[in-house]
C-alpha cells in the first residue's frame, strides 16, 4: 500500500510538474503595437531539474515557427517571471520559446504563439490625468460663460499691479523713460504671454501720457509680438503717431550679453521706472540691482521662484507666483479672462482638498490614495 | 480671417497634442514626430527674424549716427566676422570660430556673471536687516543655509542638519504651493491661448 | 551723519572690494576645507556605479558659456566616472552655445581614457526648440539627429545603432544652468519613464528638491559643492574641490555683511 501511495505521488509530482511549465503571450497594454509580454512558470522546468541553469535563451520566430533567433537572456533570478519584446511590426505574427542548451542538453519550452501585438487606441493610465482636465477644463468653462453673461467677479488688489500707474506716472513726472523687460523666455511660455497683457496695459498708459518706453528682448519672436502689442495700446490710447518701434529691439539671446546690455542701458538712459514681468534666470538680481543703484521704482513678476526671491529683494513690488498670469485679467478687466482666474482659485480649492486628504491617509500609511494619481 | 486663421490653427494643433498625450497608437507617434519636426523648424526661422531684426536695429542707429553708434558698427561687424568664420572655417575643435567661443566669448560672459557675486553681496548687506519678525526669521534661515549647506558649517553637524531641515521642510513647502500656483496659472493661460480667449500673441487686432 | 549711518550706507565699492579678498585669497592659498557628501549626488554616484559596463548615458549640455566655471567641474567628474566604467556617452545640447561646450568637454575627457569617438560616445549637436527635442527624442533620436555633430549620419555609427530612443538610454543628465531639467522630467519621465538626473547651478537647486523628494529625479548634482562632492567620491582632486574653498569664505564674507549691516541697523536706531 505504502509502495503504491508513493508511486502515485511520484506520477502526480513528475506529471503534474511536467504540465505546470507553460509560456503564454499577451498584448503590452496601453502600447503602439509594438510590443509584446512574454510569461512562464517558475524555473527551472521539471526537465532541467537537476541542471537548474542560470539564464535561458528567449528565442523569437517570425510568421511561421520555424526559425527562431535568440532575442535576449533570461536570468534565473529573475522574479518578474515575464519579458517583454519591443520594436515589433504591426500585423506581423510571433512565436516565442524558451531554450537551454549546453554540452549535454537541449532543451526547448512550448511555442507560444502565434500572437499579433495590437495598438491600442487609449492610454488607460492616463485616465487620472484626462480627469483633471475634463475638471479643469469644465470650472474654466463654466466661469467664462457665467463672466460673459455679465457676472463681475472679485479680484483681491495685488499691490505690484495698482502701483503699475504710480510708476507709470513717476517717470512721466521725472521725464525719464520706462525700461521694461520680459526676461530670457521665448513666446511659448505662459510667463511671457502674461508678461505681453502686462505690456499691453502699460503701452497704452505710457501713449496717453508721451513717456518714453524702451524694451530690449532677448528673443526674436518676442520682439515681433511686443512691437504690434505696442503698436496696438499706442493706437487704442489714440496716438498710433508716437509709437516708436526702434525703442522696442531684440538685443541677443545670450543671458549675460542681454544683461549686460540691459545693464548699459539702465546706466545711460537712466529710466524712473523698472517694470521686470516674465521668465528671468541668473540675471534677474544683476539687472535689479543696478535699477537699484540708479534710484528706479522697480516693479517685478516672474514664474521662477528663485528669481522671485531676488526680486523680493531689489524691487519695490512683486508679484509672486499666479499673480503674474493674474496679471491680465486683473489689467483689461475682461470677463474671459477673470473667469479663468476664478475657476482656477476654484481648482485650488480642490487641490488642497486632495492635499489635506492624501496627508491623513498617509499619516496611517495608506498610500493607495496617492496612487491614484500617478500616471502611466 | 488675419486673426481668426491663427485662432483655428492654435485651438486645431492644441487639441490634437492634447489628444495624442492620451492615445498611444503608432499613429499618434507619428503625428506627434511630425509636429516637434515642424516646431523646430518654425523655430529655426524665428532665429532669421531675429538675426534680421537686430541687424536693421543697429543699422539705423549707425546710418542715423546715435549715441554710442560706435559700437552698434562693433556689434554688426562681430555678428558678421563670427558668421563668417564659421562658414568659411568649419567650426570643429581648433577652428578660429571655436578659438573665439573658448577665449573671448566664453570668459566674457563668465565675467559678467561672476558680477553676481558682488550683486548678491550688496543686495544681502542692504536687504537682510532685522526690521520685523519675518524679516528676523528670512534673516536666520539665510545663516543657516549659508553656513550649514556651502561653507565650512557642512561638516558641523548641528549647522548642517538645521540648513537641511529648513531646505526640506519650510522651503520645499513654500516651494510647492508656488509650484502649484505657477502651474495652475499655466494651465489657466495655456487653456486661454488653445481656446482662443488668449490673442496677444496675436498683436494688431 | 554718525559711525552706524555710515556702516548702514556704506559705498558698494567697499563690499566688493571685500567680496574680491573674500575670493581671491583663497583661490591662492588653497585651504583645503572638508567636503561633506551629500544624499543627492550620492545617490547620483550609486546609480552610474551600479550601471553595467556597455549601458548608455544621455548627457544634455543646456547652459550657457557664462556659468561654465560652475558646470564643467561636475561634467568633468561625472563623464570620468562614466567613461572608468566603460560606459556608453550620448552627447547633445538644447542650447547653441552648449553644443561648443559639450562636444569639446565629452572628446576631452574621453581622451583621457583611451575612447573613441562613434564606438564609446557620441556627440549629436545642438537642436532648437527644447521642447519638440525632448519628445521627439522618445519616439526616434535618429529623426532628430540625423547626422551627429561631425557630419556623420547616425544609423552607421556603432553605438547609436544600438540606440532608438529612451528605451535604450540608462540615464539622461541634463546639465542645465535653468529650469530646462523641469521639461526632461516633465517630458521625457513623465511620458517615457527615462531616467533623469538634474546637474545645475546651486542657485537653480532648489527648483528640484520637490521633484527628488518625488522621486522623479533621481539625484540631483548641485552647483560647484556637488562637483566637489562628486570628485570626493571618484577620488580626484580637480577644480571644484580648489573653488569650494572660495566658495566657502565667500559665503562667510556675506554673512558677515549681514551681520554688520544689522549691527549697524540697530544701533543707529537707538541712536
Amino acid at each position: 500500500m505504502n509502495r503504491l501511495l508513493s508511486a502515485i505521488l511520484f506520477l502526480l509530482v513528475l506529471f503534474g510538474r511536467s504540465y505546470s511549465f507553460d509560456l503564454h503571450l499577451a498584448d503590452f497594454p496601453n502600447d503602439d503595437g509594438t510590443r509584446i509580454v512574454i510569461k512562464w512558470d517558475s524555473l527551472p522546468p521539471l526537465e532541467l531539474a537537476n541542471i537548474n541553469p542560470e539564464t535561458y535563451n528567449h528565442e523569437r520566430a517570425v510568421d511561421s515557427p520555424d526559425q527562431f533567433v535568440p532575442v535576449s537572456l533570461v536570468y534565473r533570478s529573475d522574479t518578474t517571471l515575464s519579458a517583454v519584446d519591443e520594436r515589433l511590426e504591426r500585423g506581423r505574427v510571433y512565436y516565442y520559446r524558451l531554450s537551454y542548451e549546453d554540452s549535454a542538453t537541449v532543451w526547448h519550452s512550448n511555442i507560444a504563439g502565434p500572437f499579433s501585438p495590437r495598438e491600442n487606441w487609449y492610454n488607460i493610465n492616463r485616465t487620472n490625468v484626462l480627469i483633471g482636465i475634463l475638471i479643469t477644463g469644465i470650472m474654466v468653462g463654466f466661469f467664462i460663460l457665467w463672466g460673459k453673461k455679465g457676472k463681475s467677479f472679485y479680484l483681491r488688489p495685488i499691490a505690484g499691479l495698482v502701483a503699475l500707474d504710480e510708476a507709470i506716472g513717476r517717470a512721466t513726472e521725472m521725464g525719464k523713460p520706462i525700461l521694461y523687460s520680459s526676461g530670457r523666455g521665448n513666446m511659448q511660455r505662459p510667463a511671457s504671454i502674461a508678461s505681453m497683457n502686462i505690456f499691453g496695459s502699460v503701452a497704452e498708459k505710457v501713449a496717453s501720457y508721451g513717456t518714453p518706453l524702451i524694451f530690449p528682448n532677448n528673443d526674436p519672436v518676442v520682439t515681433a509680438v511686443a512691437q504690434e502689442v505696442a503698436r496696438e495700446g499706442y493706437t487704442k490710447a489714440g496716438h498710433p503717431v508716437q509709437f516708436n518701434p526702434d525703442n522696442i529691439y531684440f538685443v541677443t539671446d545670450s543671458q549675460f550679453g542681454y544683461a549686460a546690455a540691459v545693464d548699459g542701458i539702465m546706466l545711460r538712459e537712466r529710466p524712473a521706472t523698472n517694470l521686470f514681468f516674465g521668465t528671468f534666470e541668473a540675471e534677474s538680481l544683476i539687472l535689479a540691482e543696478t535699477g537699484n543703484s540708479i534710484g528706479a521704482i522697480q516693479i517685478a513678476g516672474t514664474d521662477s521662484s528663485i528669481q522671485m526671491a531676488f526680486f523680493i529683494v531689489a524691487c519695490d513690488y512683486v508679484l509672486i507666483g499666479e499673480e503674474l498670469f493674474a496679471a491680465s485679467g486683473y489689467l483689461s478687466g475682461d470677463p474671459q479672462v477673470v473667469g479663468t482666474l476664478k475657476g482656477s482659485d476654484y481648482l485650488k480649492i480642490i487641490i488642497i482638498a486632495l492635499l489635506v486628504i492624501g496627508a491623513a491617509l498617509a499619516l496611517f500609511n495608506l498610500t493607495w490614495f496617492v496612487n491614484l494619481f500617478v500616471t502611466g | 480671417m488675419r486673426r481668426s486663421f491663427p485662432i483655428i490653427v492654435c485651438f486645431a494643433f492644441g487639441i490634437v497634442m492634447l489628444a495624442q498625450f492620451f492615445i498611444p497608437s503608432g499613429f499618434s507617434s507619428n503625428v506627434r514626430s511630425e509636429i516637434t519636426d515642424w516646431a523646430q523648424i518654425i523655430y529655426a526661422s524665428a532665429l532669421i527674424v531675429g538675426i534680421v531684426g537686430l541687424m536693421k536695429y543697429h543699422a539705423i542707429r549707425i546710418s542715423r549716427r546715435s549715441d554710442g553708434w560706435f559700437y552698434n558698427l562693433i556689434t554688426i561687424l562681430s555678428l558678421v566676422f563670427m558668421a563668417f568664420i564659421g562658414f568659411a572655417f568649419g567650426r570643429m575643435d581648433g577652428s578660429p570660430f571655436m578659438w573665439l567661443f573658448n577665449y573671448m566669448m566664453a570668459p566674457m560672459q563668465a565675467s559678467v556673471f561672476s558680477l553676481l557675486a558682488f550683486f548678491v553681496a550688496s543686495a544681502a548687506y542692504r536687504g537682510f536687516q532685522a526690521r520685523n519678525a519675518e524679516a528676523v526669521l528670512l534673516l536666520a534661515s539665510t545663516v543657516f543655509i549659508m553656513f550649514g549647506i556651502a561653507s565650512v558649517g557642512n561638516s558641523i553637524r548641528p549647522f548642517s542638519d538645521i540648513a537641511v531641515w529648513i531646505l526640506n521642510n519650510p522651503s520645499m513647502a513654500a516651494r510647492r504651493g508656488i509650484f502649484i500656483g505657477v502651474g495652475l496659472g499655466t494651465i489657466a493661460v495655456s487653456l486661454r491661448v488653445i481656446l482662443g480667449v488668449e490673442r496677444t500673441y496675436l498683436g494688431k487686432e | 551723519m554718525d559711525f552706524w549711518d555710515k556702516i548702514r550706507h556704506l559705498d558698494r565699492r567697499v563690499i566688493f572690494i571685500l567680496m574680491v579678498l573674500g575670493v581671491g585669497i583663497p583661490l591662492v592659498t588653497r585651504i583645503g576645507l572638508p567636503i561633506r557628501i551629500t544624499p543627492d549626488v550620492r545617490r547620483v554616484y550609486d546609480f552610474i556605479e551600479g550601471l553595467n559596463p556597455g549601458e548608455i548615458i544621455l548627457v544634455s549640455y543646456d547652459h550657457d558659456t557664462g556659468t561654465l566655471p560652475e558646470m564643467i567641474p561636475m561634467s568633468d567628474a561625472i563623464l570620468r566616472h562614466a567613461f572608468s566604467k566603460d560606459l556608453k556617452i550620448v552627447g547633445m545640447a538644447l542650447r547653441a552655445e552648449g553644443s561648443g561646450i559639450g562636444r569639446q568637454n565629452i572628446r576631452r575627457i574621453a581622451g583621457e581614457f583611451g575612447k573613441e569617438e562613434g564606438i564609446d560616445f557620441v556627440f549629436l549637436g545642438y537642436r532648437p526648440e527644447l521642447t519638440a527635442t525632448i519628445l521627439g527624442l522618445g519616439s526616434s533620436i535618429g529623426r532628430v539627429f540625423p547626422k551627429d555633430d561631425r557630419g556623420f549620419l547616425i544609423e552607421k555609427l556603432p553605438l547609436m545603432q544600438k540606440v532608438l530612443n529612451y528605451g535604450d538610454i540608462d540615464l539622461v543628465i541634463s546639465i542645465s544652468d535653468d529650469d530646462t531639467p523641469v521639461y526632461w522630467i516633465n517630458y521625457a519621465n513623465a511620458r517615457f519613464q527615462a531616467k533623469i538626473v538634474p546637474a545645475v547651478t546651486a542657485v537653480m537647486a532648489t527648483t528640484f528638491f520637490p521633484f527628488l523628494n518625488s522621486h522623479q529625479a533621481i539625484g540631483m548634482v548641485a552647483g560647484l559643492k556637488g562637483a566637489a562632492e562628486y570628485e570626493k567620491l571618484i577620488g580626484i582632486s580637480g577644480s571644484a574641490g580648489r573653488g569650494m574653498d572660495a566658495q566657502s569664505i565667500a559665503h562667510l564674507v556675506v554673512i558677515g555683511f549681514i551681520a554688520v549691516g544689522n549691527l549697524a541697523y540697530f544701533l543707529g536706531r537707538k541712536k
